[in-house]
């Protein structure tokens, strides 16, 4: 049934996930400073954390169950939103089960933690859901705050503050950028709202006004850093690096997936009309940050560098399903980020479980001979490279993942052929650094000073062993999800002009 | 036979099972080796390896005798597909579970299924460690393999085709010897890479096969050969860096690129004589025996049929050839200068699939029959060398030729079985080796007589290579100290060869079910490359090829 | 194919005995399997269960007795003399019984077809072989009078030669094996001659190929034995090439491949045709391999480092003639060639005359005859080169029975030094002839036998190399005056010219041939001994096993001859041999000869007295020049000079081999082809650089990038802001 966002009731009922999430985060952050700091009341707090993004999930599903639709507004009752916010809370379960264990082991008696992932993610579901440029504005704020403070959470740890610090600065930058983007397309169209931008861009023919594109231009810059797509991406590795590792993997999984929805929707529903102009610099930053990330993470030796490196990648690999812009094109990218946050936060959740306390060493090589004394664990993380890598079966939805992009991309009116080769022909490079990790772990015999890894918590185990099984069960039966995310193609297609109804030529400009 | 076959529904459930009985052993040894600790040095006394050894081989003694009834499934005469199993697998994108054997498959099939318990025993004695995940990595590996074989899903044909680098990446890597890293990740990267511009082909072509309305692809072989062939009519051009190329030349060179790294064809064959050397027995023995004939098999069952106009093209076929034959040429002279006995087996290895794709590229009936023969003699004569090569490396942990000589003389059976098997791939009439490489070249002599008057110098250099390295090995003055007590072959090393060699004999003197069987697959493929070739280059404009 | 049926359908023969044809050479392969079961049976010490665990166990060390502890023997080094093996007697049963079976059933088949007309050939079919596409090649078996005559000699022979080993190798710790060898090589000599089909032909010749090289290296422990069997089997291989060619241009244009297919097509070719003369020359490139013509006789002098009686079946009355019956079963192509027929002859006769100027300076005996065998087998190219395949053939039956003679009497002397020298402990070299001589007062049996045959292989009248020799000269002579030969021109040659030189060339090589077969005699028999007075105390006559199969050869090879005499000296029947081939080769002698008049009896007496007084000629000057009195062992021998130096190492062609062949194709494969384009081109530089030299360099730019000052960062982005905003802007 359509619900009217125009009216105030309407907007609360289309809001009603977000508010249980938010309300309920206020209420922990109340009980979290109700006592004093320690480490039981850090992980009951984070219980209670666990509870609420359950509970917040199963709301989405009624929503998403309940067919719900919902007039032009600033806020979007689709498919996508359902299917973006289940990721985002995904994320969300892992890196709380994960901080719990981690905390507990760095000794972070910081409840307030859990809390402030459950607003970053609050401002995540606005972002999936925002359907006016201040909105998407105020999600941004609202979750980048709240990860600014998460990333230096480790007060203990210098590499944490100053991945803290950078990020900030960085990001703030690239704010700066986002909101001047937003004032230029204000000033071009005289509307925040995206469908309305769509409308008069179409009516006034604004699709050459230089400070409609200029706006654009901004807009791509402020999101391809959230991103971390290049040559936005500097930040990554070293924050990614300095980050306490459950807030890593948050952040290379929810954060970029948040930014993408957000991108995603204000590119097709909003400058679908300029498709021809902005698909060539979204082209070349898909193509630069595939081959970026993938070439330089293959001389990484500190896994979380690695990972960051991998990351950056997948923005790429992402980016291509953005590039086709179809519906098919926004299933995949659903499909696509389940896949990779899976993988990647099963990766981190890894690396929580074997890292020593204080995490010194997290050099690959630290791994030699892991088969030896921990297989279960070496077969999880064998499961999570290869689904990075996109490999079959083994690698389970990895695979499918790259593949349902791969079709997006050759499906389009306008068939992105060389995106393709290029997406595979990089790909085929990141089997040498994920490789490296699966040849470590079982091919190399234990370093002798090696230390014998601590018991991992029960929380991490059992998140490690749902994501390996996860991945590989889906892929072998990924019907269900395929169709999931094909709900999740809510968006209308981008308009696509005739000049872009062939194999689009590369533009002179691009060359430049 | 066949009238007990029916009556059981063999046909119904053959090729699933096929692939499922591996898995199933697979799991029960892992279900056995998490619970086992794996002590016991994983001799023969060592209950827990053995429980593993006698499980796999067990396994695939089954497998065997259930694939041996697909003998009777493919009849001569027969050209299309028997034993068709067709299930949806995901719907929403058009890919079905779809299984099925002709007359160039099936014997493929019977070939991997014969070899593999004999690669089990081969590892018996040799392999002490992880004995649990060893055969678990061969059950499934097998799986892979036969999965090619028998897939009739493009989709499923990729994904078992990857699959199986993993297993072979692990044996390679983890129980192999001193350079086992490089050669497992050159081993897995140079496949991958081959094949991943494959994988766009592939489903470049499933998104032609689908239905326009839904917009869901269709990877069934049948549906993708039509769209194929109707497409390659419109003749779509790719314009690449400025330079246009024919849309099917680029999807042929996609599918070369995957199937001849792994051929291999010269110059893409330098992972092969690491992989084999370094690979243990067992690895090097389902390298050389099966999977490179997988690379073939994607010639034959995919690339030329799919491509004809492409791949029959003057350019493309006489290039092709050129290499097959500098295949054959160069492998037999490098391999002539080895010191290493599993890099010289190796390298004859590339002359052998060069004759293949002799075979294969000449089209002529004879040709591609006996390319047919050549890889699956290969199959029996060079799996046997490396099983002979493990057996005297377990005694002397040496695969050097210099570090042997004159041990004819303390091992007679080991000599014999030796010298039979190494006349056999030298192609000495009688064997395996001169059926298939006669009828190869008599074949292709028909239209390319100079280029297979060069492949037959081959022949020279084979006996040239192989009876030099055999005489270094058995023959020769018995003179150094640690071959002097060197034990014979023990009985289950001389039964497990015992097949094999009735296989080369049977091969070389009454070849005839076996070319019967395969004769109308062969036939009909030589007849539709023939015809589409002819139809398509016509239809083609003048700037095509 | 069709055509055959037909004839088999009403052949004559059909329903006879010859439908047994198939069981002479399964015969002997049963002896093979009897034999090699017993050799392996009596060598096998299986080793323990688990090898990796008892790698290096003791109780695996074979004794002398395995399959390879026979490196002694009658061979020489004798560290160890076994004792008789102990299946001795049963494998001295088996091994010459299969072959006296087959000859049996041979003389059967013959006596069989003798009544029955045999214009068309008796095909016998088996089973489907190679059925694939156009290709139908059947396991079949053909009886005609070419392929009787031939089996008739091999069993005949053979039969006589396995009963020779029996004494010869008795101590041999082999036993076995050798018998296993040789009744598997007459095996596949018999299919090569039966065979109905070139594959199938094919067949025997490899599978003969591979058991020389298994004879020749029969004591492998010996390097240079080893060497010897695979240069043989090389050289051989290099041939077989030849003869794969010839194969694939008949089926690409003939379209068939058995021999009632072929010889239907063939005339189609027409004569002169550039595809019958590669045909043929193809083919003969094949024979030279086998018979060890130039350039690739290298192999047959080291081949005689195999045993003695090997060398006489193999390497001297059996497979080395297997290039003449090809030629002879391919007539009616060669017939269409005549250039390549002169290419045949002259090749034949320059190795006739070079092989005999080698054969001049041997002193090893064994030596002496292979060089001799190079030389006839010369001769019998010649033959079957200008058409004369009746004399080409009729001189391979008396060659095998002299020269068989004379390799079983050098046997037997061999035999006679080595026990003579193993008694008193020396280590000389038994087969050389300056440690022999005068051995005619210890061994006359063998002396007077020897003689007969040398007086055969000269070319004396009434012994059987006479008649053979003289029929070829006759025969070039013929085609010199008139016949397709003649026509033609041979690299600017004209045919009649070329053809009289071979005619000289023939007579030249036989006076050698006198020269250095009685010079063999001379220092072997004759003058002082000069082996040491204890050595003579111990020489003596071989067993009578051993010179029984002499004394029959002895008598065959002194009336062989009247297998086919000459209209001129009907002193029996004529021309038997010629009649009795006349269905399989007559056409095309025909067809070659034309209708050419029969030359003058004036002229033909002219040919035979000079060949004659060439023999005797040769003779009396071996006689009076060379002078065994004044010959020292080979310990004190001076070394050669000049000349003598050059023919003592063969004109130095294997060196000549190895520097320009061997050498430099090892070379390449080595440095060039493995180090230079394998490791070094493909895996260094595209493999290694390029796979990870190019992401090392993006590390490194991306390391240095990645400082960790944000202030880098921030300008890396804004250039990132610039370019999208250029990529929007600007078009």
């Amino acid at each position: 049934m359509p619900i009217d966002v125009t009216l105030p009731g309407g907007l609360t009922l289309a809001l009603v996930p977000d508010l249980i999430l938010i309300a309920g985060a206020m209420v922990l952050m109340l009980w979290a400073a109700w006592r004093p700091d320690s480490a039981s009341h850090q992980r009951s707090v984070g219980v209670g954390a666990l509870l609420l993004t359950v509970v917040t999930t199963v709301a989405v599903i009624v929503f998403a169950m309940g067919g719900y639709t919902a007039k032009p507004g600033i806020i979007a009752v689709d498919g996508f939103r359902w299917g973006s916010d289940l990721i985002f809370l995904l994320a969300t379960f892992i890196a709380i089960a994960l901080s719990i264990d981690y905390n507990t082991r760095e000794g972070i008696d910081a409840p307030e933690s859990h809390v402030l992932v459950l607003f970053a993610t609050s401002g995540m579901m606005m972002l999936a859901a925002a359907r006016d440029l201040m909105i998407i504005f105020l999600g941004i704020e609202l979750m980048s705050i709240a990860v600014y403070v998460l990333a230096g959470l480790n007060r203990r740890s210098g590499r944490s503050a100053e991945a803290a610090i950078k990020y900030f600065l960085l990001g703030a930058f690239s704010t700066a950028f986002l909101l001047y983007g937003i004032a230029l397309v204000y000033g071009a169209t005289g509307a925040t709202n995206l469908t309305v931008i769509a409308d008069r861009v179409r009516q006034f023919q604004l699709g050459e006004s230089p400070m409609l594109l200029a706006g654009i231009a901004l807009l791509l810059v402020g999101f391809s850093f959230k991103v971390a797509a290049a040559p936005f991406h500097m930040w990554t590795p070293d924050v990614y690096e300095g980050a306490p590792t459950p807030i890593t993997g948050y952040m290379a999984a929810a954060v970029k997936a948040a930014g993408f929805a957000a991108f995603l929707r204000v590119w097709l529903e909003a400058f679908g009309g300029s498709y021809t102009r902005w698909h060539v610099a979204v082209w070349w930053i898909a193509a630069i940050t595939m081959v970026v990330g993938n070439v330089v993470a293959l001389s990484q030796k500190n896994l979380k560098r690695l990972l960051a490196y991998s990351s950056i990648a997948h923005s790429g690999f992402v980016l291509v399903a953005l590039v086709v812009g179809t519906s098919a094109g926004s299933s995949a990218f659903i499909f696509y980020l389940f896949a990779y946050t899976l993988a990647t936060m099963g990766a981190f959740a890894v690396i929580v479980a074997l890292g020593q306390p204080g995490e010194g060493d997290l050099t690959i090589e630290s791994y030699a001979g892991l088969w030896n004394d921990r297989p279960w664990m070496a077969a999880a993380m064998t499961v999570f490279m290869l689904a990075l890598l996109g490999f079959p079966i083994v690698g389970g939805i990895g695979f499918l993942a790259k593949w349902y992009v791969l079709q997006a991309a050759l499906q389009a009116p306008a068939p992105q052929a060389r995106l393709a080769v290029l997406l595979v022909i990089t790909t085929a490079i990141s089997a040498g650094y994920y490789l490296q990790v699966v040849r470590v772990m079982y091919m190399k015999p234990r370093a002798a000073n090696a230390v014998a890894s601590l018991p991992t918590g029960r929380l991490t185990r059992f998140v490690i062993a749902a994501a390996a099984i996860l991945i590989v069960v889906l892929g072998l039966f990924p019907d269900s999800l395929a169709n999931l995310a094909q709900r999740g193609a809510a968006i209308p297609p981008a308009p696509q002009t005739a000049t872009a109804a062939t194999e689009t030529p590369l533009p002179t400009a691009g060359g430049r | 036979m066949p009238d007990f076959l029916n009556s059981i529904g063999y046909e119904a459930w053959v090729l699933p099972t096929l692939l499922a009985i591996p898995v199933a052993g697979a799991l029960v040894l892992l279900l056995h080796g998490a619970s086992s600790k794996g002590e016991g040095g994983g001799g023969l006394d060592d209950a827990g390896a053995m429980f593993a050894r006698r499980i796999t081989l067990f396994t695939f003694l089954l497998e065997f005798v259930v694939s041996i009834g697909l003998w009777w499934v493919v009849l001569p005469g027969e050209a299309g597909f028997r034993a068709v199993v067709d299930l949806p697998w995901i719907r929403t994108w058009g890919i079905r579970f779809a299984l099925g054997v002709d007359g160039i498959s099936v014997m493929l099939v019977l070939l991997t299924t014969l070899i593999m318990p004999l690669v089990v025993l081969g590892g018996w004695t040799s392999v002490r460690t992880k004995v649990h995940a060893y055969h678990a990595l061969m059950l499934i590996l097998t799986s892979g393999m036969l999965g090619v074989f028998v897939a009739r899903d493009l989709f499923l044909f990729y994904v078992m085709w990857e699959v199986m680098l993993v297993p072979m990446y692990f044996i390679v890597g983890i129980w192999g010897g001193a350079r086992r890293l490089y050669a497992a990740l050159k081993f897995f990267l140079f496949t991958m890479v081959g094949s991943l511009l494959m994988l766009v082909a592939i489903l470049y072509l499933g998104i032609k096969a689908g239905d326009p309305a839904t917009g869901i692809p269709n990877f069934a072989f049948d549906r993708i050969f039509a769209a194929a062939a109707q497409h390659a009519q419109g003749s779509l051009e790719l314009s690449w860096l400025g330079l246009s190329i024919p849309a099917d030349t680029l999807l042929f060179l996609a599918f070369f690129g995957a199937f001849a790294v792994k051929v291999p064809m010269f110059p893409f064959h330098t992972w092969l004589p690491d992989a084999h050397v370094e690979a243990p027995t067992a690895g090097s023995v389902i390298l050389a025996s099966i999977m490179l004939k997988l690379g073939t098999y994607g010639f034959i069952r995919l690339a030329i049929p799919l491509f004809p106009a492409a791949a029959m093209s003057p350019g493309m076929r006489t290039g092709i050839i050129i290499l097959a034959v500098v295949g054959v040429i160069y492998g037999s002279l490098v391999a002539m200068v080895q010191t290493d006995f599993k890099k010289l087996v190796a390298y004859s290895s590339v002359a052998h699939l060069g004759m293949v794709m002799l075979g294969l590229f000449a089209l002529t009936r004879e040709s591609v029959q006996g390319a047919m023969m050549v890889m699956l003699g290969h199959g029996l004569s060079t799996g046997a060398l490396f099983l002979l090569i493990g057996m005297i490396y377990e005694r002397r942990h040496s695969r050097e030729i210099a570090a042997y000589g004159g041990i004819a003389k303390v091992a007679p059976v080991f000599a014999t079985l030796l010298t039979v098997v190494a006349l056999s791939s030298i192609g000495l009439p009688g064997t395996n080796g001169f059926i298939s490489e006669f009828l190869v070249m008599v074949g292709s002599f028909k239209t390319f007589p100079y280029l297979t008057t060069i492949s037959a110098i081959g022949v020279i250099l084979g006996a040239a290579y192989m009876l030099w390295a055999i005489q270094r090995i058995i023959y020769n003055p018995l003179d150094k100290a640690d071959n002097e007590h060197l034990t014979d072959l023990n009985w289950r090393e001389i039964g497990l060869l015992v097949p094999v060699l009735i296989g080369i004999l049977w091969l070389g003197l009454y070849p005839k079910p076996v070319l019967a069987r395969m004769e109308a697959a062969t036939t009909n493929f030589v007849r539709s490359v023939e015809a589409g070739a002819a139809t398509q280059s016509a239809s083609l404009p003048a700037g095509g090829r | 194919m069709l055509l055959q049926e037909a004839t088999t359908g009403a052949h004559p023969l059909s329903g006879s005995i010859a439908e047994l044809v198939w069981l002479i050479p399964v015969l002997p392969f049963i002896g093979f399997l009897i034999n090699g079961w017993l050799s392996i049976a009596s060598a096998v010490r299986v080793g323990p269960r688990d090898p990796s665990a008892a790698g290096h166990d003791a109780a695996g060390h074979a004794e002398d007795h395995g399959h390879g502890g026979d490196s002694g023997g009658a061979h020489g080094d004798d560290h160890h003399v076994a004792a008789r093996h102990k299946y001795a007697s049963l494998v001295s049963l088996v091994g010459p019984a299969v072959l006296l079976l087959s000859f049996g059933l041979t003389v059967a088949i013959f006596m069989a077809m003798l009544g029955v007309s045999r214009e068309a050939p008796f095909v016998r079919t088996l089973f489907s072989w190679i059925p694939a596409g156009d290709l139908h090649i059947d396991a079949a078996l053909q009886v005609d009078p070419l392929s009787m005559v031939m089996t008739l000699v091999i069993t005949g022979v053979g039969t006589l030669i396995h009963i020779f080993s029996v004494g010869y190798m008795q101590d041999d710790p082999g036993y076995p094996r050798y018998f296993a060898y040789l009744n598997l090589f007459v095996s596949f000599m018999l299919v090569l001659v039966l065979g109905a089909s070139y594959p199938v032909l094919f067949v025997g010749w490899e599978g003969v190929g591979l058991c020389s090289y298994l004879l020749i290296g029969f004591w492998f422990t010996d390097k240079a034995n080893a060497d010897a069997g695979k240069k043989a089997f090389i050289v051989n291989r290099i041939g077989d090439f030849g003869f794969l060619i010839a194969m694939f241009l008949m089926f690409a244009n003939l379209g068939a491949l058995d021999f009632a297919g072929v010889s239907a097509a063939a005339p189609a070719l027409g004569l002169n045709s550039a595809l019958a003369t590669t045909i043929c020359l193809f083919l003969f490139l094949g024979c030279a391999g086998k018979s060890a013509q130039i350039p690739l006789y290298v192999w047959l002098p080291d081949a005689m480092a195999g045993p003695t009686p090997v060398s006489a079946l193999i390497h001297a009355a059996t497979m080395v003639t297997a290039g003449v019956y090809l030629i002879a079963r391919s007539s009616f192509l060669f017939s269409l060639a005549p250039v390549a027929q002169l290419t045949v002859a002259f090749i034949g006769a320059l190795t006739a005359l070079f092989a005999a100027t080698i054969g001049l300076k041997q002193w090893d005996i064994k030596r002496v005859l292979a060089y001799s065998t190079v030389s006839q087998l010369g001769y019998m190219f010649v033959g079957v080169g200008v058409g004369a395949y009746a004399a080409g053939v009729f001189h391979l039956v008396t060659h095998a029975f002299f020269k068989a003679l004379l390799f079983l009497g050098s046997g037997s002397v061999i035999f006679a030094m080595h026990r003579a020298y193993h008694a008193t402990h020396n280590h000389d070299d038994a087969q050389d002839m300056r440690n022999m001589g005068g051995l005619r007062r210890y061994m006359p049996v063998t002396f007077v036998l020897m003689w007969i045959a040398t007086l055969a292989i000269a070319g004396i009248p009434i012994f059987a190399g006479f008649f053979s020799k003289d029929e070829i000269l006759g025969a070039v002579f013929e085609r010199a005056h008139e016949s397709t030969l003649s026509q033609v021109s041979w690299l600017g040659i004209p045919g009649t010219t070329l053809l009289y030189v071979i005619y000289a060339m023939g007579l030249a090589a036989a006076l050698l041939t006198a020269i250095y077969m009685t010079r063999m005699m001379l220092y072997t028999f004759h003058g002082p001994n000069r082996s040491g007075e204890t050595e003579q105390s111990h020489l003596a006559e071989a067993p009578w096993v051993m010179t029984g199969p002499l004394v029959v050869l002895g008598v065959l090879s002194a009336f062989g001859g009247w297998l086919n005499l000459p209209a001129l000296l009907p002193i029996g029947p004529i021309g038997v041999l010629e009649h009795w081939l006349e269905p399989v080769v007559g056409p095309a002698t025909a067809a070659v000869t034309g209708s050419a008049a029969e030359p003058a009896h004036s002229t033909e007496f002219a040919l035979i007295g000079a060949a004659v007084a060439i023999a005797v000629l040769g003779i009396i000057i071996a006689f009076v020049r060379l002078k065994p009195a004044r010959l020292v062992p080979k310990a004190q021998a001076p070394e050669e000079q000049g000349i003598e130096r050059v023919l003592l190492n063969k004109y130095y062609v294997d060196e000549l081999y190895d520097r320009t062949i061997v050498r430099p194709t090892v070379w390449v494969s080595r440095s060039v082809l493995s180090q230079g384009v394998d490791q070094g081109l493909i895996d260094k530089v595209l493999v290694t650089w390029v796979g990870t030299g190019i992401p090392r360099l993006f590390g490194w730019f991306g390391s240095r990038l990645q400082s960790g000052q944000v202030g880098t960062y921030a300008w890396v982005l804004l250039i990132g802001v610039i370019a999208v905003l250029g990529a929007f802007t600007l078009r």
